[in-house]
């Protein structure tokens, strides 16, 4: 049975967005879209949500049973949201590590985090998701926030986080995903394919990245398919929670 | 959701309030990582407090274990945040404390101790001569107020008292009451001798 992800050449290929492209291609196409939107990415997110993703990454705060102590890997971290709450929560003795794939995200991350004082706790890492440069058994906690749709290979960025977990350690993934009512489906899909490119266009002079966003969001698996892929990678106890009608959900998974 | 959201404002406007204070942050820096839930018994609610030098986090729900537990009804809770004497709240028989109660103690400390600098809040909106001038007339129109009021109590109960004579004054209340007791004591004084004679008469007898 042939593929049909897999062109003519027999390279296989990937989503980006609505277009497929092949999958050595992927990795350097969403790279240049985060280095044009790194700039303005933190006040980009509160406009184009409302100032919701806060709250959705408190949610995931409060969930990730993060205590004093404790080694947290924050995977495409970008802007150090996550990475900042847990450096205060992990305190002096523990310590979060930011890992982006991104230079320019982790250098505003790094940036901001520095002119914040947060710092003593916390190392910056540029890595590959699906690779990730760090021992077996390592993390209490792996998040992952906004970023996993990104990933070219997500069920191999799925056992490169359970690796690097300790056991009983907990994956968090917070990704947007699809919308639980048809209604609020419908409002979703008008306010991400006509709004969310013209603020980019307004704010950033790049509507392309944002329509690129806004398509991979359709792209990426919904909450049952994330599900069975975080089950099949091996984690245990997966459980999600909708929020915000679904538009976004934070997957839980445990390393047994 | 809503409550996150609820919970982010109140978060946001008791970090404002902690920043005015010059020590609380400092103070606070030590109880990093520490978890304190708060179990409101009625209504049944549950908050947690995670401080550090950043100020406090509010969370409705954590998924670690708290280091200190903190269980009392509203009306506790509520006197405990607006209370000067919080550790004298804490030692209620209806607040219960479960775990490292330390934590609680020095984050009510911390609390019982802010001294807010409210002039330098209001001199990044207003700048830094207007904010003194604005101050001065403040205070002193609260002094004003202040010494005006107990002036007014002052008159109006020497008014009472000594010109129209509606109440008795406090002086001669206490005079009144120092003879009621001295009557007190002779009657008991007198019941006491009436007994002795009795007693005389009836072995007398």
């Amino acid at each position: 049975m042939t593929d049909p992800r897999k062109g003519s050449d027999a390279e296989p290929t990937t989503h980006f967005g609505f277009k497929n492209v092949p999958e050595s291609q992927k990795a350097e196409k969403v790279a240049e879209v985060f280095h044009s939107v790194a700039a303005k990415y933190d006040l980009m997110n509160d406009l184009l949500s409302g100032g919701m993703h806060r709250l959705w990454k408190r949610f995931a705060i409060e969930l990730s049973g993060v205590r004093s102590g404790n080694r947290v890997l924050d995977i495409a971290g970008g802007t150090g949201d996550l990475t900042k709450k847990f450096s205060h929560i992990v305190g002096p003795t523990g310590q979060v590590v930011l890992a982006d794939i991104n230079e320019s995200m982790l250098k505003v991350g790094r940036d901001r985090l520095l002119d914040l004082g947060v710092a003593g706790n916390v190392e910056f890492v540029q890595a590959d998701a699906e690779k990730l440069p760090f021992p077996d058994n390592h993390f209490d906690c792996v998040t992952i926030a906004f970023g996993l749709r990104n990933v070219t290979h997500k069920e191999d960025a799925l056992r490169s986080m359970l690796r690097v977990l300790k056991p009983g350690g907990r994956l968090l993934v917070l990704e947007f995903s699809k919308p639980t009512n048809a209604l609020m489906s419908k409002a979703y899909d008008a306010y991400s394919f006509a709004f969310m490119p013209l603020m980019g266009k307004l704010i950033t002079n790049d509507s392309e990245s944002y329509r690129y966003l806004a398509e991979s969001i359709r792209m990426h698996p919904n909450q049952e398919t994330l599900k069975s892929m975080m089950v099949d990678a091996g984690f245990d106890r997966v459980t999600y929670h909708n929020m915000t009608a679904g538009i976004v959900a934070l997957h839980r998974g445990i390393k047994p | 959701m809503l409550l996150t959201g609820l919970l982010a404002s109140v978060e946001l406007g008791i970090n404002r309030v902690l920043r005015l204070d010059s020590t609380a942050l400092a103070r606070l820096a030590p109880l990093s990582g520490k978890v304190i839930a708060v179990d409101c018994r009625s209504p049944a609610l549950q908050l947690f407090l995670l401080p550090s030098d950043e100020g406090l986090m509010l969370a409705a729900h954590w998924e670690a274990e708290a280091d200190c537990t903190l269980r009392a009804p509203a009306s506790s809770l509520l006197s405990l945040a607006l209370s000067k004497d919080k550790t004298a709240v804490l030692h209620r028989p209806d607040v219960e404390l479960d775990g490292d109660s330390g934590v609680l103690l020095e984050l009510a400390a911390v609390l019982q101790d802010l001294e807010l600098d409210w002039e330098y809040e209001v001199s990044r909106w207003l700048g830094p001569v207007a904010t003194p001038l604005l101050g001065g007339h403040l205070r002193s129109r609260a002094r004003w107020y202040r010494q005006g009021f107990a002036s007014l109590g002052q008159n109006l109960s020497e008014y009472l008292a000594e010109e129209s004579r509606t109440l008795v004054g406090q002086r001669e209340a206490q005079a009144r009451f120092n003879e009621l007791d001295q009557v007190k004591l002779d009657l008991e004084r007198l019941e006491a001798r009436f007994e002795r004679l009795s007693r005389s008469l009836e072995t007398k007898r």
